[in-house]
């Protein structure tokens, strides 16, 4: 099946970002991934869809190395991100969320003002050289966010104070100012209303230009709007790994479909 | 395809009802191809008017079919083979709408043969016609409701068969009319007629592409075989 939006970037999508070889994940003795391998590409949102405790979370967390802050996880297999093995020991787990950018279910800006919620990340990482640096590194990355308009007159006043929509893509607009390669998105939209809803999809299409998007959602029809490709998990394996259209049309396995067709599979 | 029954009950009975609308649709259809030729061949003008006022109950049935089509993609966002079955479900009840059309003006222009001479043979010919597409319509939709790809392929092949009756009815007529220029109205009348049902066997021909649409999720790609000749025919015979 030919995707149109997919084919419109196709010259220069054809890269792929991350690479992950027979990954296996354990919570003690829960095996909750199994022999993944998947290839994903750059400047592509992908999507991974399942049901609750199929290991979608898991799998993402992976990819920035979040699961090293639960003892009980051991992740074996090779993960690569640009050829490079991110759980070499060489590399610093800091230095790659910088690069691997994570937006949660629930917004979570820092309990200060909007414009240092998004300085925070560049300063720590010395990103920026001056004051200057650092304003248009803040006006770039809320732009980004599609939402420097409804906060260029109140960058001072707390984070905390926006809305849930307004929140989330602060959140988003925070992780793109590290200027990321990936971002992953564990549930974006799940606060959300409708409307902020719509916001964020718009703004995550935006952000395929520059990024490499994953996004863990429990909204099928989300995967749809958003993706262009979608991985279905299930019980720790992945099923099906394929065009998001092909998937919602016509899913080879039949696990698949009774999932996306809402049967009990 | 997933047969599963959904885990919202009422999912499973509005594809169950909109399914119903097509075989009963299906069903009028049938009827009313059967009794065009059978009216036809019988000169029998009142059964064409029932089959002319049959036609508007396909007519609403089509619009309701496309109404529940549209409001169960609104409320029920379907997906893989649920989409298939509501696309499939809107394409076919326009082909069963077009073959009911044909129907229609098959008992309409019975109104007109029932007052010029009769050709010999003509009625019993296409009633034999007509029942060969009734029984690819019938199979086209026996296919569907059970999901049966290889008939819907069957449903396909046969339309060959109904292609060389036509090709062979065209030359009839063409050559009563070189007989008798007094055979030329109702030869012109039979042969829109015959042509016609030709476009009935490729509507059903189109439902069994849906069929397998359905099924396997593609559309099958080779071309059919197709015999319909008479757009390259000259009987190379002139008046005398």
């Amino acid at each position: 099946m030919n995707d149109m939006r997919i084919v419109k970037r196709d010259v220069e999508m054809n890269d792929i970002k991350i690479s992950a070889k027979d990954v296996q994940v354990y919570y003690g003795d829960t095996h909750a991934i199994k022999d993944v391998n998947v290839e994903i590409k750059d400047k592509t949102v992908t999507a991974f869809i399942g049901p609750s405790g199929c290991g979608k979370s898991t799998f993402l967390r992976c990819l920035n190395r979040m699961n090293d802050t639960i003892d009980i996880c051991r992740v074996s297999g090779e993960i690569k991100i640009e050829g490079e093995d991110i759980y070499d020991k060489r590399v610093d787990p800091v230095q790659l969320r910088a690069k691997v950018g994570m937006v949660f279910q629930k917004p979570n800006p820092f309990p200060k003002s909007i414009y240092d919620n998004i300085a925070y990340g560049p300063r720590i990482h010395g990103l920026a050289r001056s004051k200057a640096d650092l304003d248009d590194i803040v006006e770039k990355s809320l732009r980004r966010g599609a939402i420097w308009d409804e906060v260029k007159d109140r960058l001072h006043a707390p984070g905390t104070g926006l809305s849930g929509g307004q929140q989330q893509r602060l959140c988003i607009a925070r992780a793109v100012a590290t200027e990321p390669e990936v971002l992953l998105m564990d549930e974006p939209c799940s606060a959300l209303d409708p409307i902020a809803t719509a916001q964020v999809e718009e703004l995550i299409d935006e952000l395929r230009e520059n990024f490499s998007v994953v996004i863990v959602t429990h909204s099928m029809q989300q995967a749809a709007r958003v993706s262009q490709k979608t991985a279905f998990f299930h019980l720790g394996n992945l099923v099906e790994y394929g065009e998001t259209a092909q998937i919602f049309t016509n899913p080879e396995d039949p696990r698949t479909e009774s999932y996306i067709t809402g049967r009990i599979g | 395809m997933n047969n599963d029954k959904h885990i919202a009950t009422a999912f499973d009975r509005d594809l169950e009802a909109i399914q119903a609308l097509i075989m009963k649709m299906g069903g009028m259809v049938e009827a009313n191809i059967t009794a065009a030729a059978q009216a036809l061949e019988d000169r029998d003008v009142e059964t064409a008017a029932k089959v002319r006022a049959a036609d508007k109950a396909i007519d609403a049935l089509e619009e309701q079919i496309n109404e529940e089509a549209a409001r169960v993609i609104a409320l029920r966002s379907p997906a893989a083979g649920d989409l298939r079955t509501v696309l499939t479900v809107m394409k076919i009840s326009g082909n069963l709408e077009r073959c009911g059309d044909y129907a229609k003006n098959l008992a309409k222009r019975t109104g007109v043969l029932a007052e010029l001479a009769p050709i010999d043979g003509a009625g019993a010919s296409i009633r034999r016609m007509a029942r060969a597409v009734e029984e690819m319509l019938k199979l086209a939709l026996d296919a569907y409701i059970q999901r049966d790809a290889d008939l819907a392929e069957q449903v396909r092949q046969r339309d060959l068969d109904v292609d060389q009756m036509y090709n062979a009815l065209f030359r009839e007529f063409l050559t009563y009319m070189m007989e008798d220029p007094r055979n030329i109205s109702a030869c012109m009348h039979l042969h829109f007629i015959a042509k016609n049902i030709e476009r009935m066997g490729d509507h059903a021909t189109s439902i069994a592409e849906q069929v397998i649409y359905l099924v396997t999720g593609e559309l099958p790609d080779e071309s059919r075989p197709k015999g319909d000749m008479t757009s390259h025919t000259d009987l190379g015979l002139e008046p005398s």
